[in-house]
This record gives C-alpha cells, sequence and structure tokens, in this order.
C-alpha cells in the first residue's frame, strides 16, 4: 500500500486558489485504508469545500485510481463533468494524482489537477485503521532473504546492510527511541531461525543502477528499465 | 605516522580529539581546537578529527585535519558516510592521502536527525564496513569498480566499536566484518563500566588487532545525566552521577579527573591504547595519558 496523510486544509485552498469549480477524485484503495481518499473522506472535503464557497462538479472514487484499467472506466464517462471544472482535486497518492492528469489528457483536456494529500511510504499496515509502517523502499534488489524477512535499507534509519551502527541502546533506533534497530531485530530472528552466520557474510555496496529512477516495468517480459 | 606503526612498535597508543570550530579557519585564524591540540602535542600520538560531529555542520575535517599536520600534530582524519557517496567518498580518501594524512577513522555517522540541519537528505550510500573495503582497495591501487589508479594511497585504517551494545554478539559480529574489510585498530565507544569493558575485552582478545578504550571526560553530574537521555549508545553509570554532585561546582574537575585517573587504571591493562574525548578539558590529557602508560605497563 502507499500510505497517504491529509495536506492541511488551507494548503488544499491555497493550491485551489483561482479555481471555483473542482471536480474531486478520491481513490477507493490505498487512500481509503489510510482514511485520506475513499468515497467517505471526498464527500467530507467537499462539504469543508462548499462552506468555503466552493462549487463541487463531481466525486468519483476509481477502486485503484492509479491503475489506468480502473481509473478510465470511472472518468471517462464524467468527461463532461472534467470538462466544465476549473480544477480537479485528488485525494490520491502521488501515482493517483499523476494517473488522474494522464487520463484527463487523454480525454484531450487540459485543466489543473492538484492533490490533497501527501504520500509518506510504502507501507503496510499493522493495526487496521490505527497504524501502517513503512515496509520497503523498492531498492530493485531485495534482500529479504538474508535478513530474516526484515528490511534494513526501510526499517534502518541509515539503511546500514552490514550491521548495526553504535547507536542503539535497548534494542532502539538513535534516531528516534520510540523506535526498534531494525538490526537488533534482525539480528534476534536470525538467531531465532538459525541462520545467523548468514549475517557474517560481507554485504557489498548497494547496486543504487536497479533503483535509478524514473523506472519502467515492463509488465509483460517482467523486465525494468 | 601511521598509527599502525606505534601499534606494532609495542608502544601504548595515546591519542585524542578535537572538534572543528563552526566557521572559517584560513590561515589558521579562529582555530581555538588547533591551539587546544597543540598544548597536548608531546602527550598523544595523534589527535582524531571528527566530521561534523553530532551532525552538526562544522569546517570539514580534512581541511582541520591538514592544519593538525601544518602545526606538527599527527591527525586520524574522521570520515563519515552520511554526508558523500561513494564517488566523494574515495575521491576524499585520495585528497586525504594526497594532502599527508596517514591515518583515517572510517565512520558510519550520526544520523541528521540528531544535528542543526535535521531536514537534509542522509546519503549513507555506503556503511563503514564497505568503507573499509573500499579504502583498503584503494591503498592496494584500484577503486572501488576496479579501475586502476595513478598511484595507491597509503593510509592507515581505524574503526569504531561500542562495547556498550546489547546485544554485544551483535556488535561483535560486525566488528569481525568491520577486521575483514580492512580495520587494523579500533577506537571504542565512551565506556564507563570497568566490568562491562573487561567483559567486551574478553571476547575479543583474540580478534589480533589493536584496540584504544574511549574515554569522554565526565564533566559535570548534568553532563552525566544528559548522555544517558540523549546519546544513544552510552550509560554513565549512577554512581558515577552520584559522585560528581557529590562535590562543589569548583570541584568537578578534580573529581572529573579522579573518576578518569580511576577508569584508566582499571582499563588500560586491558587494551593496547587510550582514545581521550576531553571536550575542552584538554588540559587534564598529559596527566591521564601519563597514568595510562604507568598503568598499561
Ligand atoms: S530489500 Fe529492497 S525490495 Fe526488499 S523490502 Fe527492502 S527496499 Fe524493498
Ligand atoms: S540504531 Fe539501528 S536502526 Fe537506527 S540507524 Fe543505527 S543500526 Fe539503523
Amino acid at each position: 500500500m502507499i500510505g497517504t496523510a491529509k495536506k492541511p486544509f488551507d494548503e488544499i485552498l491555497a493550491a485551489l486558489q483561482g479555481f471555483q469549480k473542482i471536480g474531486m477524485v478520491g481513490c477507493d484503495g490505498c487512500a481509503k485504508v489510510c482514511l485520506t481518499g475513499g468515497s467517505d473522506e471526498v464527500a467530507a472535503l467537499a462539504q469543508e469545500l462548499k462552506a468555503q464557497g466552493k462549487e463541487i462538479v463531481f466525486e468519483a472514487s476509481p477502486e485503484r485510481t492509479c491503475n489506468m484499467a480502473k481509473a478510465k472506466p470511472i472518468l471517462d464517462p464524467l468527461k463532461d463533468q472534467i470538462q466544465a471544472s476549473d480544477a480537479l482535486l485528488v485525494l490520491g497518492c502521488g501515482g493517483a494524482v499523476q494517473i488522474t492528469r494522464y487520463v484527463t489528457e487523454t480525454l484531450g483536456l487540459t485543466l489543473p489537477v492538484k492533490t490533497g494529500l501527501n504520500s509518506v511510504g510504502h507501507m503496510d499496515t499493522t493495526v487496521p485503521g490505527t497504524v501502517a509502517v513503512e515496509q520497503c523502499q523498492e531498492c530493485g534488489d531485495c534482500i529479504l532473504n538474508d535478513t530474516g524477512g526484515i528490511c534494513p535499507v526501510t526499517k534502518c534509519a541509515k539503511g546500514l546492510l552490514n550491521g548495526p551502527c553504535g547507536g542503539s541502546e535497548d534494542g532502539k533506533c538513535e534516531v528516534d527511541p520510540a523506535r526498534d534497530c531494525a538490526w537488533v531485530l534482525i539480528y534476534n530472528r536470525m538467531v531465532a531461525l538459525g541462520e545467523v552466520d548468514t549475517l557474517k557474510k560481507f554485504v557489498g555496496a548497494k547496486d543504487y543502477s536497479k533503483a535509478a529512477k524514473p523506472r519502467t516495468l515492463y509488465i509483460k517480459e517482467g523486465r525494468v528499465a | 605516522m601511521k598509527l599502525t606503526q606505534a601499534f606494532k612498535n609495542k608502544e601504548f597508543v595515546i591519542t585524542s580529539e578535537v572538534g572543528p570550530v563552526k566557521g572559517c579557519a584560513r590561515n589558521g585564524h579562529n582555530a581555538a581546537f588547533i591551539a587546544e591540540a597543540a598544548t597536548i602535542k608531546s602527550y598523544v600520538h595523534a589527535i582524531n578529527v571528527t566530521d561534523n560531529q553530532s551532525a552538526v555542520m562544522r569546517l570539514g575535517s580534512l581541511a582541520a585535519s591538514v592544519l593538525l599536520k601544518h602545526a606538527g600534530l599527527e591527525p586520524i582524519y574522521q570520515l563519515t558516510c552520511r554526508d558523500r557517496n561513494r564517488i566523494a567518498l574515495q575521491s576524499d580518501l585520495l585528497s586525504a592521502c594526497t594532502l599527508g594524512i596517514d591515518n583515517v577513522l572510517c565512520l558510519t555517522g550520526d544520523h541528521l536527525k540528531l544535528g542543526d540541519h535535521p531536514t537534509g537528505k542522509g546519503v549513507f550510500d555506503i556503511d563503514s564496513v564497505q568503507l573499509l573495503d573500499i579504502a583498503r582497495g584503494l591503498n592496494q591501487g584500484h577503486d572501488m569498480m576496479g579501475n586502476d589508479l595513478t598511484a595507491a594511497s597509503d593510509l592507515a585504517l581505524g574503526a569504531v566499536v561500542n562495547p556498550n551494545f546489547q546485544p554485544l554478539d551483535l556488535q561483535l559480529l560486525k566488528m569481525e566484518k568491520k577486521i575483514a574489510a580492512g580495520a587494523e585498530f579500533f577506537q571504542t565507544q565512551a565506556v564507563y563500566d570497568p566490568k562491562l569493558f573487561e567483559a567486551f575485552v574478553r571476547k575479543v582478545e583474540g580478534f589480533g588487532v589493536p584496540i584504544q578504550f574511549g574515554l569522554v571526560l565526565l564533566k559535570s553530574p548534568k553532563m552525566g545525566k544528559f548522555m544517558n537521555e540523549h546519546v544513544s549508545g552510552i550509560k554513565v553509570p549512577q554512581a558515577l552521577i552520584d559522585e560528581m554532585a557529590s562535590v562543589p561546582e569548583a570541584g568537578y574537575k578534580d573529581k572529573s579527573l579522579a573518576i578518569a585517573t580511576r577508569l584508566l587504571k582499571e582499563i588500560s591493562p586491558m587494551v593496547q591504547g587510550i582514545h581521550f574525548m576531553p571536550l575542552g578539558w584538554s588540559d587534564l590529557v598529559p596527566q591521564l595519558a601519563a597514568t595510562a602508560q604507568d598503568a598499561s605497563r
């Protein structure tokens, strides 16, 4: 899931300054899980914007706005309403915003597409409705097989690959004592699995060319370029 | 001179540490840290020069190391992975050697969030184990991609280890990786508990690398409390904090000296040297260095 958090209302208003008629696009995928952009949140924000004198032209929440296959069948039939809007406001991740923009372009429309959310990471929900934790940086060369299924690239604040820094104390991270040190977690798990020897192997410098952006995934071939 | 040579000569190696100023020190002006280091010149083998310590932006450790060298002191150039990618790290190692530096201490570096630029982007392209491996490669005449250098570097490679770390075996696992990657000597994080340090030494005796005990001078009860609360990875026993607090403020320095003397007497026989972090009280270093030398024999 892509984690999202709401932008402050004032920032949204500033982004919509000068635009009266607003079309609203949410996402009933990740943003719904984060309680930031599902149909309910779109409706609630629509009310707030109306209270500020905006006109809401339409509200729509595709099942996954980042996926053209889901977004286009919902947005294409709304072409007239999109055209009647001064701007679109998307409550979705950065991908959802850009796919929405792309859909408007495929419809031959040119209008501002704004976002009401901040994307905050590739996360997974650990306590439903309450907590989501960042799990992966999409490094392009997954090492979870060697780290007990705990990602040091993401969960160690410094992304260390050969073991912990010296700053960990009582199993917590030097950067935030509220957070577990990823390397202590990895070590304890590898001890439990009887795989500590794996951690003794030197891990060379990571190949960041595999994470060089922007990447394209050719789905049929499974090729990344 | 390379520190490794002193260890080979079976000398008990004393180093101290200075933090570069937060500002320009052109022509050596406004370089109080140089003056501080110069006062203990004849009592130490070398002086560590911290690299934007605690992620607080300052004069660079390479420039400061060169200033120390010009002042006739032997610098240990600290190099962290926090602010440089692999190209910059290798280039800086070559620069250091070119400018006459003989010793480098390879570190991960404190996280930006702890310093005065918390909104910056941490680099951490390379970790400390990889940095040692890369630095060894430069000493052997090639960069990390295997490309030949016109001339190899010639740097003694140091590393750090934290005996306070729990679980200790995890810290030692990393220490062994550092040794395998080329670390030739170690300086420890500050330790205030001789029992804890002894347990650490027992475990690393067979590693075959010289170890310097790291001693941060405890300057006040407040500082002890601060380190316990805010400096992750260091533990000051409450008994030591109480001992400092048992004297009036004017007596802190004497008390600090007494505590450090005690620690050195117990720990010096276990190690191959001492690394002092005097935090401005460099005037205590000569006497403490003598105590450590005596105790080590
Ligand atoms: S190793 Fe890379 S791909 Fe695997 S979880 Fe971590 S960041 Fe994601
Ligand atoms: S304390 Fe642990 S998680 Fe935090 S930066 Fe150091 S090794 Fe990484």
